[in-house]
């Protein structure tokens, strides 16, 4: 639809079950240690993220095609607006099809025990948007926070003037 | 208030834009057609194929002739016989005449899109978005503008479209709520005083006294009207006068508010009380000063007022002929805008001759004689020339004209430089503990010249008005904010780059409140990270171009980049104001950077570097939001090389402390938890301290 976002989940790919199954195959003929088969593991796990992106149907030429993640991954709602554009479907992405070059959106993505995140994709091309997530008790670590300062240990006593610039005035 | 730090894309920069090694490549695009000036124009090869008059589009047309629609790209409208007819533009070009875009997807050289030397073309993501503004199609973020919005962006430097003025003409011709308004009223005053809205009763009050008083006065002093009180008795003709003043004031208010009402000024959900300079009031008179390109502040003064009291269509020409002007510009390629003149006029310099040649106001020139060729130099006939020509044919519209020839200093390679003069420089704080303001006059206020090399002289092209930096809050590592002296380098640097819809990367120091702004999003307020700070865009931090000046690398070593840049402005009124100042930068009103820039990129060698992507993403904390900076650009470069000189003179330091301060600065009124931290030891936190020129080895 037009002027509207069009959402897809991404599903696990049959490349990814094909890449899985002949690398435990390979594995078993072998007889490969432990750590083979974690070595395997591993890079089946790259290839279900390969695939992940693969399946997902090439956006038309006037459309681009947004990824959107969470770190870490988690089952995120994705807002633009007064609109929901859906939930990330972890640990697939959220996918979300626009006319290209019409303009960026502005998303609020919220996570249960995260803080919620503001951000913006573009739709100049197809990117994806890997958001980090920081949970309340971390947010220290986020620049801008600022620690308030102690309360006046004197109770009523009155404050001692604020400190004056250092630099005189003409 | 913008704030326009201007630490920006420092290191961002160094790597990407900063160093690029090779021999140096002719320019991407040919210089402007122009007339050479020993050649006098010869009659297009190709002949204007003048047409047979088609009917006017309204019976009250003047008496233009009426072409048929435009055939081709390649042909451009020409006045023959003083009738338009069409003529092949390349052809045309060779014969010496200039070809001029009228259409609508025009943009200035700087946002065209470009080719690599293999032939690739370069796109400007900027373009799309300076397009849908020019032609009130799309909003600041390039997202579609709702139906019936405009823009109205000439102080930002976004000329709209010929398109769009030719609505607007053509609205204003039909328009008749224009009829009930008395222009006299509004010529009356000169400007009309600003009362607060919670004053005005009392200042009514205040007004029908006076009346009451005068009144008595005039039936004791048996006089005819007040004015014959004030012969009669001339120690009431102040009072008499104040009066006067304040009824005529109050009788054109109530133009005022018409004319707004009128032209359609007053935004719905702002309300507006009749009589009462509110919000509604203001934010209308802002509409219109920035829809007539009116330099004031958001009220009711001079400018503000003249342009009030003429008739709509006057108001038109005058933005036609703006709107003529920066096309006239962008074809000829010039930039000398008559801004060197003094009280005894145009400077002069030594013609091959040997003669003195007064510097000719090219931009003026070119434009009154582009406007007259094409018999547009008047209301009317910029009113026929829009009836005549359809919407349709403004999508590809171009106009040859003969231009009078250029200079004998032009050629594709010119031999520029800049000098940027900081005027009268306080060091000072402008507060005191309590923080009260103290003045800080100064008579000499920041420059920027232009210059050329020619023949073993320095002819000034052009001088503008500039900022230089001063105090300023800054977001200081302990999460507070401080004042700090952002300051004007000084000594030599060069432009190394010119980025066309620059990105300023909002460095840590920048205050949190200024890069959070709330916006409507699909039926939805909310709080988003301010790009309108960031750009690219009009109101960017670095505006719509910026050249960015460094210590040039010598030896092997990359450039220094302290993070001072010349740039457009939407901050236009701190460019003007007495007690306007950057972060360090040299702000120009967008239009005059766009000219500028231009100008230098079309007359020096110059490499297109095209769009320097990146995936720059920022986070932060605000009222346990986490907000994400997202910049996928740093903007559209140009690399210039040689690299341009620029010298920054010191000014006069005024005041008693002779050098500037270091360090970060309490404000008043708020409690901190210690003392201030120290300034981060980076290139932001030195960008902008005011440092003379680094050794010469390119260190700083």
């Amino acid at each position: 639809m037009r002027g509207l976002a069009k959402l897809a989940v991404i599903r696990k790919g049959r490349l990814f079950a094909a890449a899985a199954a002949s690398a435990l195959v390979l594995a078993s003929l072998a007889g490969w240690a432990a750590s083979k088969g974690k070595q395997a593991a591993a890079k089946a796990k790259e290839a279900e993220s390969a695939a992940t992106e693969e399946e997902v149907p090439a956006a038309r030429p006037d459309s681009v095609r947004i990824l959107i993640q969470t770190v870490p991954p988690r089952k995120a709602q994705v807002k633009w607006g007064g609109k929901l554009l859906g939930v990330i479907p972890v640990p697939r992405a959220l996918v979300v099809e626009r006319p290209r070059d019409s303009g960026p959106l502005d998303l609020v993505i919220r996570a249960a025990g995260f803080l919620p995140v503001h951000t913006r994709a573009y739709t100049f091309t197809d990117s994806r948007v890997a958001v980090k997530l920081t949970p309340p008790s971390e947010k220290s670590t986020l620049f801008g926070y600022r620690e308030e300062p102690a309360p006046n240990p004197d109770g009523g006593v009155p404050e001692p003037p604020t400190p004056s610039p250092s630099i005189p005035s003409p | 208030m913008k704030s326009t730090i201007c630490a920006c894309a420092a290191l961002a920069l160094l790597g990407s834009l900063g160093c690029h090694a090779g021999p140096p490549t002719p320019p991407s695009t040919a210089p402007p057609r122009t007339l050479s000036p020993a050649s006098p124009p010869p009659v297009p090869t190709s002949p204007p194929a003048t047409t047979a008059p088609r009917p006017a589009a309204t019976a009250s047309t003047p008496s233009a002739a009426a072409p048929e629609p435009s055939r081709s790209e390649s042909q451009a409208i020409v006045i023959h016989d003083g009738k338009e007819g069409f003529v092949d533009a390349e052809a045309a070009a060779r014969s010496g005449y200039t070809i001029i875009d009228f259409s609508d997807d025009w943009t200035p050289f700087i946002f065209a899109a470009q080719k690599a030397p293999d032939g690739t073309v370069m796109n400007n993501r900027y373009r799309r978005v300076f397009l849908g503004l020019a032609n009130d199609t799309l909003d600041e973020d390039g997202g579609p503008l709702p139906p019936g919005e405009k823009n109205f962006l000439e102080l930002y430097g976004i000329p709209p479209s010929f398109g769009v003025l030719r609505e607007r003409f053509l609205a204003n011709e039909q328009q008749t709520c224009h009829a009930s308004i008395n222009l006299e009223a509004l010529e009356e005053v000169e400007t009309i005083a600003y009362v607060a809205p919670e004053k005005l009763k009392t200042e009514d009050g205040k007004t029908a006294r006076l009346r009451r008083e005068l009144e008595e006065a005039r039936q004791k002093n048996k006089a005819a009207s007040l004015a014959d009180l004030a012969q009669k008795d001339p120690s009431l003709a102040t009072k008499v006068k104040a009066y006067e003043h304040r009824t005529a004031e109050k009788a054109a208010m109530t133009e005022v508010e018409k004319r707004l009402a009128c032209e359609g000024m007053f935004k719905k959900g702002l309300r507006h009380a009749t009589g009462v300079y509110d919000d509604g009031m203001r934010m209308a008179v802002r509409r219109f000063q920035q829809k007539n390109m009116i330099y004031e502040a958001n009220y009711l003064r001079s400018k503000t007022m003249d342009a009030l009291a003429r008739p709509p269509l006057a108001n038109d020409h005058l933005a036609f002929m703006r709107v003529l002007r920066e096309r006239v510009v962008a074809a000829a390629g010039v930039v000398e805008d008559g801004s060197v003149e003094g009280k005894s006029g145009a400077p002069t310099y030594t013609g091959r001759s040997g003669k003195p040649v007064a510097l000719r106001n090219l931009v003026d020139e070119l434009t009154q004689s582009a406007a007259e060729q094409l018999g547009l130099a008047t209301q009317e006939g910029s009113l026929a020339f829009f009836k005549r020509h359809p919407a349709a044919d403004f999508h590809r519209l171009r106009v040859a004209v003969r231009l009078p020839a250029l200079p004998e200093y032009y050629a594709p390679d010119m031999d520029l430089s800049i000098v940027i003069d900081r005027g009268e420089v306080w060091y000072h704080l402008p507060w005191d503990a309590k923080g009260v303001r103290h003045a800080q006059p100064r008579k000499r206020y920041p420059s920027f010249h232009l210059y050329l090399k020619y023949n073993g002289q320095r002819i000034l092209l052009a001088r503008w008005r500039t900022t230089i930096g001063g105090w300023r809050a800054e977001q200081a590592s302990d999460g507070y904010e401080y004042f700090r002296y952002k300051g004007s380098d000084i000594g030599s640097r060069v432009i190394r780059n010119v980025v066309a819809g620059p990105v300023w990367i909002a460095p840590e120091s920048t205050p949190i409140r200024s890069l959070i702004k709330m916006k409507g999003v699909r039926g939805a307020w909310q709080r988003v990270v301010n790009y309108d700070e960031l750009g690219p865009g009009y109101l960017s931090a670095y505006g719509l171009v910026a050249g960015y000046f460094v210590q040039a690398g010598r030896n092997g070593k990359a450039d220094w980049d302290n993070g001072i840049r010349a740039h457009g402005s939407s901050d236009y009124l701190s460019i003007y104001s007495s007690e306007g100042y950057s972060h360090g930068c040299h702000r120009l009103p967008n239009h005059l950077a766009i000219r500028l820039y231009s100008f230098i990129l079309r007359h020096r060698t110059m490499r297109v570097l095209g769009d320097q992507g990146m995936g720059f993403a920022r986070q932060f904390l605000a009222n346990d939001d986490v907000f994400e900076i997202r910049l996928p650009s740093r903007g559209y470069s140009y690399q210039l090389e040689p690299p341009l000189p620029v010298d920054v003179l010191e000014g006069e330091i005024k005041g008693t402390l002779k050098t500037p301060v270091l360090t970060y600065v309490p404000k008043p009124g708020i409690k901190y938890p210690g003392p201030p931290p120290p300034v981060r030891a980076s290139d932001e936190g030195r960008a902008g301290a005011g440092s003379p020129a680094a050794k010469s080895d390119g260190e700083p």
